[in-house]
């Protein structure tokens, strides 16, 4: 555990009159790292981001920055900045001036303003736009100043409010890119708040994956798309098979009438669980040969693979990627190994699960 | 299908024609006419020459601005409180609802409100200050003209300040900057169109407010209003009159200039 | 702090809601007042109101005032909405700024310039003051304002609907009975009001061009106004404030009605019509 955290929460509740949008939220984020809040809209991850900046306060519990206590601490007051949503860049200054606009309310001197804009400008590719307006500036554009008018104060933290789901797709993967590594190069916390899983799973060090005002999940992003708590997670991150099992004893597991090898342990013996099957770990091979057989359905050419959905002779359904091809009608025989399933025992917690993982592995 | 959307237009083309385009030319037209019919420069020379019709030009401008001032000075925070306001489509409403009276009654409620034994005079008396004569007076014409143009000032600036996009405040307060820096910084600046509109909604009309010169000035102050309706109506000499109209309407124009030609928001005044 | 800070805000408010009414509610006031004066109440009397509805020139010109204006909105609605349809199928940019701009010239005018210069066309081309040239003149003064509430409905209005109609077989005039009329329906009621309340609400220009025979009840107020205080006034007063009243309870029904046509997206539009009254 981090010995000296940048940001906590600790039992964070926060509550619009009756309405409670964060249930005891606990975090502990350290320095340097790209943090992901991931979760459908109205999940409260924009609420967490609002009490780091400051824009809202809490209903119960204690926020710290830095070791202190801010509670009460006025945004003004705060040493991180954000990027809006919108990007919220003042429309009556131009470029030059939008980012320079926290620099000027801390009265510094004209000349280290000019040296701290040009610089960031520098980093941010947008040498030369200084005197431009604001609405004569591209959307990707506008995205870069106002990641320079936050970067320009030297936050401890960046806070990033979805601001990638105004651009379209192109821009987006590239702005990813350059986000990991604009964060790697300096070396600040970024808070990344996003309801899009491949972008949470492309940039962060760390994602939480929130649900109803509570954090589900949280983990690396490998951790977090191999092994899901549960079916909420594994539906949200990626594209998931999920059917029914029973747990016969440690590291054999029964579905679809048949027995399986597989590396999970720790659950007791009959006790009904869920398994999830990446749809990429299935591998088609002959009838004979499978561990399943499915009929195939049907089949879509997606680029880089087909995707191909299969009822068993229980009616589960699997998606399968592959690159080769099926015939539609056929049956069709799916190959997985051991550790490609995914055990999740129903409404273990996170502590619980953490908990499972470590007592088998250190045997 | 030409001709349909041709037919559309007549009527309204015939109004462009007769009401508007004509009546302007007719106006500038007339200017150049003296009281028996003959064409003159002499309305113009008389007007540029006589100390009387710039003196009464420039004290109408003074008039207006101060009356503009006024109203700002009133209007600013009242909208941006309003804005803050819960139900403040309500409070609007009611804003808007005094603008619905005819101007001439809420004129003569002054009539009674500043006359000698009316409620201004007798807190006056009380106060110890004693009465004094308020109606007929520079300062009765502005009070009044600034009450009557009062919602016509709300009304542009609250819209824009309704418009802004609250995550500006958001983003400023961010950047290290508190309440103060805030409205300096971004929202004054940004409201500054609606203060523009409603500048433009309160100065032009401030020109020609000749029945309150009448009602309540008691022909003390004289607008280019005034003068103008004194020319047409009383003294009848309408080659003057029209000067004095050109003057006003060039007046207007240069105002809609320097408040800028941005994007009207709103706010044309009500008449 | 907040707290406090929210008080003085709501003081100040309430001052500006108590000037803008007080001459209102010191004209209701001193209606009832039995004394004559507007300055001491002697004692309450239905007297004034009863004088108003007894002094028949006083109803004929309120008869008058109500026959203008409504006469006067009707025309200027069918005019002005056809020309904003013209103005909506006028495809140069250039051209349309133009018809803008002349459009609007009328509303950023001074009263007296509007009055001065239609008396001096009256006069031109020979027309006789009275009835109809004060007539003329609201219809005149009241088109722009329609234009603009139709225009924006029109603009809102999306183009391809009138390629469907005509694809499915529909006419010109049958695209604008059946689609475009009723989709700009609530900018033409708007566009009505406005005008309405503009012809009611006028006096300069009526007081230039109304002649010696014909008064409309404005320019009756301001020629008994400066004679001095006369209750009758006051009483007539209130009843156009009660009116006033109905009128803007009205135009908020005809709000409400196009924002639940059009959802929130319009709450601003009306904003804005509600500024240009």
């Amino acid at each position: 555990m981090p010995e000296n955290p940048i940001i906590t929460f600790e039992n964070v509740k926060k509550q619009y009159e009756e309405d409670v949008v964060l249930k005891n939220i606990n975090l502990k984020l350290e320095r340097g790292k790209f943090y992901t809040l991931l979760g459908p809209s109205g999940c409260g991850k924009t609420t967490i981001l609002n009490l780091i900046a400051g824009f809202t306060e809490v209903t119960e519990g204690t926020v710290t920055i830095n070791g202190e206590k801010v509670n009460d601490v006025p945004p003004n007051k705060r040493t991180v900045n954000t990027v809006f949503q919108d990007y919220a860049l003042f429309p009556h200054m131009n470029v030059f001036e939008n980012i320079a606009f926290g620099l000027r309310i801390k009265k510094m001197d004209t000349k280290t303003i000019e040296e701290k804009v040009a610089s960031v400008l520098k980093m941010m590719r947008l040498s030369g736009y200084e005197n431009r307006a604001i609405s004569e500036m591209s959307g990707g554009q506008r995205q870069r100043v106002a990641i320079a008018r936050a970067l320009v104060n030297e936050p401890d933290v960046l806070l990033l409010d979805e601001p990638l789901s105004a651009l379209d797709l192109k821009l987006r993967t590239d702005m990813q890119y350059e986000l990991r590594e604009l964060q790697q190069r300096l070396g600040i916390t970024f808070v990344f708040v996003t309801h899009d899983q491949e972008e949470a799973l492309a940039m962060s060090d760390e994602i939480f994956v929130m649900k109803d005002g509570k954090i589900v999940q949280s983990g690396t992003p490998v951790d977090i798309y191999d092994e899901p708590i549960n079916r909420y997670v594994a539906d949200f991150i990626g594209e998931s098979n999920i059917v029914e099992a029973t747990m016969i004893q440690d590291y054999e597991i029964s579905f679809v009438g048949r027995t399986f090898e597989c590396v999970d342990a720790g659950i007791a013996a009959n006790e009904r669980v869920e398994v999830v099957i990446r749809p990429e770990d299935l591998v088609l091979t002959t009838p004979e040969k499978g561990k399943l057989t499915v009929k195939v359905d049907t089949q879509l050419f997606r680029g880089v693979h087909y995707e191909i959905i299969g009822y068993d002779s229980e009616g589960n359904e699997w998606m399968v990627h592959s690159t080769k091809k099926a015939t539609v009608g056929e049956m069709v025989g799916l190959f997985f190994n051991p550790e490609d399933i995914h055990v999740m025992r129903i409404g273990e917690t996170e502590k619980e699960f953490d908990a499972r993982l470590e007592s088998y592995e250190e045997e | 299908m030409k001709q349909t959307k041709t037919f559309y237009f007549v009527p309204y083309s015939i109004w462009l024609l007769l009401f508007v385009v004509a009546p302007l030319m007719l106006i500038l037209y007339q200017s150049f006419f003296d009281i028996q019919g003959n064409f003159t420069f002499a309305n113009y020379a008389t007007y540029f020459q006589s100390g009387t019709y710039l003196t009464m030009t420039f004290n109408s401008i003074f008039y207006a601005f101060l009356i503009t001032l006024f109203t700002l000075l009133i209007s600013y925070p009242t909208a941006y409180l309003l804005v803050r306001t819960k139900h403040k489509q309500l409070w609007l409403l009611l804003i808007i609802l005094p603008t619905w009276i005819n101007l001439l009654l809420k004129a003569y409620a002054f009539i009674g409100i500043f006359s000698m034994n009316g409620t201004v005079n007798d807190f006056l008396s009380f106060t110890g200050i004693g009465r004094q004569q308020i109606l007929f007076t520079d300062m009765s014409f502005l009070l009044v003209a600034s009450y009557i143009e009062i919602p016509f000032m709300i009304l542009p600036i609250y819209n824009a300040l309704e418009e802004m996009n609250p995550s500006y405040l958001k983003a400023s307060n961010d950047l290290g900057a508190n309440s103060w820096e805030t409205f300096r910084r971004v929202i004054f600046p940004l409201s500054l169109n609606g203060v523009k509109s409603g500048v433009q909604a309160v100065f032009i009309p401030s020109l020609s407010l000749f029945m309150l010169t009448r009602l309540i000035g008691g022909n003390r102050v004289i607008t280019l209003g005034t003068a103008i309706e004194q020319h047409f109506l009383v003294t009848e000499n309408w080659g003057m009159g029209s000067t004095i109209g050109v003057i006003l309407i060039i007046a207007m124009f240069l105002m809609m200039l320097v408040t800028g030609e941005k994007k009207k928001k709103g706010a044309v005044h009500k008449k | 702090m907040t707290k406090k800070n929210f008080k003085w805000s709501n003081l100040y408010l309430l001052l500006v809601f108590v000037v803008l009414y007080a001459p209102i509610m010191y004209l209701i006031f001193y209606s009832f007042n039995e004394g004559g004066t507007m300055t001491s109440f002697t004692g309450f009397t239905w007297d004034n109101y009863a004088a108003v509805f007894e002094d028949t020139r006083l109803m004929g010109i309120v008869l008058d005032t109500f026959l203008v204006a409504l006469l006067a909105s009707l025309l200027a609605t069918v005019i002005g909405t056809f020309g904003a349809i013209g103005i909506y199928y006028v495809k140069k940019r250039n051209t349309r700024n133009t018809l803008l701009s002349m459009n609007n010239i009328l509303l950023v005018s001074p009263d007296v310039i509007i009055g001065a210069s239609f008396l001096i066309l009256f006069t031109f081309i020979g027309f006789r003051l009275g009835f109809t040239s004060v007539l003329l003149s609201h219809v005149a003064f009241s088109i722009p304002i329609v234009v603009l509430m139709v225009l924006p409905k029109l603009q809102e209005m999306n183009p391809t609907m009138l390629k469907a109609a005509q694809d499915l077989g529909a006419t010109n005039l049958q695209v604008l009975t059946k689609i475009v009329l009723p989709a700009i329906t609530p900018g033409i009621l708007a566009g009505y009001f406005m005008a309405f309340t503009y012809s009611l609400d006028d006096f300069a220009v009526t007081f230039f061009v109304t002649g010696n025979g014909f008064s409309t009840l404005a320019v009756e107020i301001y020629s008994r106004a400066r004679q001095g205080v006369s209750l009758e006034i006051n009483a007539l007063s209130t009843l156009m404030f009660l009116f006033a009243l109905i009128l803007v309870i009205g135009y908020y029904f005809i709000q409400q009605y196009n924002m639940s046509k059009k959802h929130k997206q319009n709450g601003k539009k009306n904003t804005k019509a509600v500024t240009l009254l």
